[in-house]
């Protein structure tokens, strides 16, 4: 009652005007902002997409080959010492490749034939194993699981196929553009980020320089030991499945590999094209048993979990698998595959990041100090 | 002469002077030129304005400053916000080094005076330098240490000569009482 006539007392006609004018401007600078932000946003969205996977590949790539550069820059130049990196690099991918082909072609070769023979024997399992249920559950009949499983397997089979040579040509993109970028960022990295940290006010600049420095020595060993992990699991799975008649053994070990890089679920996705090609060619038999015991105990259990995580991957870049999940919901709805897959690290990173800060900032707080500075700020 | 003209040699100029402003210090004198251009890229060039906070006590710290030109104020902050001073230091004169080993705490503050140029020589550098290049890291910390040893005798003769007098005085009060 009492502040009602004295807020309208406070606003004279000029006021209202003014205040009214003052407003209409405000929606008018919004929406200018907001349409040509649209415009600015869409433009950074294009940038991005086409620049943000080449330049995290070539990052990691840095990461990777930094400390070989360095250990030889003791003897040669910078540029040399990148320069005899690419060139064993080269001669490593080369020997890879003339190794990997022959696997390669036999088995985009076969895939065709290959590929509805493993559908037609799965869906028989499947029927076999729906009769059973539907003695007990009759409700399952109408859902036909036999025929819907047939038509999704042979629509990702088509798609496959037909993204093969699509994403040939988009890799063969990046193979030309990561290189580019790898060196300049092993040859330039130290002063793009010198250039970049110089960049903060002065009051800050030693804590950004030396956070830095802390931040990106952690992420070098995550990315060093992410990528030797999934290395070491990919020869671990090709070499378990040459000793068996499995075919295709390097692709399997390549997908394991590959995989590997997601926590928690990437090793289940890994593990099941391999198994069920064991299942349906061996059946239950000995070598069927063997291929799940690699997979699952040796290389999972005894490789992984017991050997190269405590050594590798530091407990810092733990992540609750809330967050995995999240993370390769959102990184698949964004980037596809390749999405699920730099999802948790990219998340991971940023873990680090803001643990490092919290870290550097509670080492340095001492109680007495903290509360003289606060009296002064 | 033509501006353009001018403008290049004055960096070139310029860059030069960083390399020698190095050399001049105490702590670099012992380096050879190699080394010095080694370690000019890895020192940070800030320009700060005059009165302007360097750090301040309780910061964490990671390096030492040299002054390239200008002056800077230490000093401790007082229970009551007061500022008790306890060194001002010059063009060629360095300080924070204490942190540039072993980090810490920084132990004072610093503020500049005037316009004031500092050329920052931080431990994350030095350990990447030992990494990569660890003999030419070796002679810059060599020299360095060579400072701070010299720094620290002359206080424990300082101290040592503390305690005599202080043993003067005290010791026939002590003996009355």
């Amino acid at each position: 009652m009492n502040n009602d006539p004295v807020a309208r007392r406070g606003l004279t006609r000029g006021q209202v005007a003014l205040s009214f004018l003052v407003l209409s401007a405000g929606i008018a600078c919004g929406l200018a902002i907001y349409s040509s932000a649209t415009t600015l946003i869409s433009l950074f969205r294009t940038a991005s997409t086409v620049l943000f996977l080449p330049l995290l590949l070539s990052l990691v790539l840095t990461f990777l080959l930094e400390p070989i550069v360095a250990q030889l820059e003791k003897l040669f130049s910078r540029s040399g010492s990148i320069l005899i990196v690419y060139l064993l690099m080269l001669g490593l991918l080369t020997l890879s490749a003339l190794w990997l082909l022959p696997h390669w072609q036999s088995f985009i070769g076969n895939l065709g034939t290959d590929f509805p023979r493993y559908t037609t024997i799965l869906t028989g399992y499947l029927r076999e194993l729906l009769e059973g249920l539907h003695n007990r559950f009759p409700v399952i009949e109408s859902y036909n699981l036999p025929i819907k499983f047939r038509g999704w397997a042979e629509q990702l089979l088509a798609a496959f196929l037909t993204s093969t040579p699509q994403s040939a040509l988009r890799i063969g993109g990046l193979m030309i553009i990561v290189p580019l970028f790898t060196f300049f960022l092993l040859r330039d990295g130290r002063k793009i980020r010198r250039a970049c940290v110089a960049l903060a006010p002065n009051r800050h600049y030693e804590m950004v320089h030396d956070l830095s420095f802390l931040i990106s020595k952690q992420l070098a060993e995550f990315i060093r030991g992410r990528v030797l992990e999934a290395i070491i699991i990919g020869i671990v799975v090709t070499a378990g499945l040459s000793v068996t008649d499995m075919r295709y053994a390097p692709m399997f070990g390549i997908f394991a590999g590959v995989t590997n890089l997601i926590p928690y679920i990437g090793p289940i996705i890994g593990m099941v094209p391999g198994i069920l090609i064991a299942f349906v060619d061996f059946g239950a038999s000995a070598q069927f048993w063997w291929i799940v015991i690699l997979y699952v105990i040796i290389a999972q259990v005894i490789i992984d979990n017991f050997i190269l995580i405590p050594i590798l991957i530091s407990r810092v870049s733990n992540l609750h698998p809330l967050w995995v999940f999240f993370a390769i919901i959102v990184g698949g709805k964004i980037y596809g595959v390749i999405g699920m897959i730099i999802g948790v690290p990219i998340v991971s990173i940023v873990k680090i990041i803001l643990l490092e800060i919290r870290t550097y900032r509670s080492t340095f707080r001492l109680p007495e100090t903290a509360l003289i500075s606060d009296r002064h700020h | 002469m033509d501006p353009l003209w001018s403008n290049i040699f004055r960096k070139k100029l310029d860059e030069d002077s960083l390399t020698n402003f190095l050399k001049n210090l105490p702590t670099f004198s012992g380096l050879r030129h190699k080394d010095l251009r080694t370690l000019e890229a890895i020192v940070h060039q800030r320009n700060y304005k005059p009165n302007e906070l360097v750090f301040e006590e309780g910061d964490p710290g990671s390096g030492m400053y040299m002054i390239r030109g200008g002056s800077v104020r230490i000093f401790a902050r007082l229970a009551d916000g007061g500022e008790d001073e306890l060194a001002i230091l010059e063009s060629g004169d360095f300080f924070g080094e204490t942190t540039l080993t072993a980090p810490a705490a920084r132990s004072a503050s610093a503020r500049t005076m005037e316009a004031t140029e500092l050329v920052g020589l931080f431990r994350s550098d030095l350990l990447e330098l030992s990494e990569r290049q660890p003999s030419v890291a070796n002679n810059i910390l060599f020299g360095i240490t060579r400072v701070i040893s010299e720094r620290l005798q002359a206080s424990s003769i300082e101290i040592r000569r503390l305690q005599n007098q202080l043993g003067e005085h005290s010791s026939p009060e002590g003996a009355e009482t």
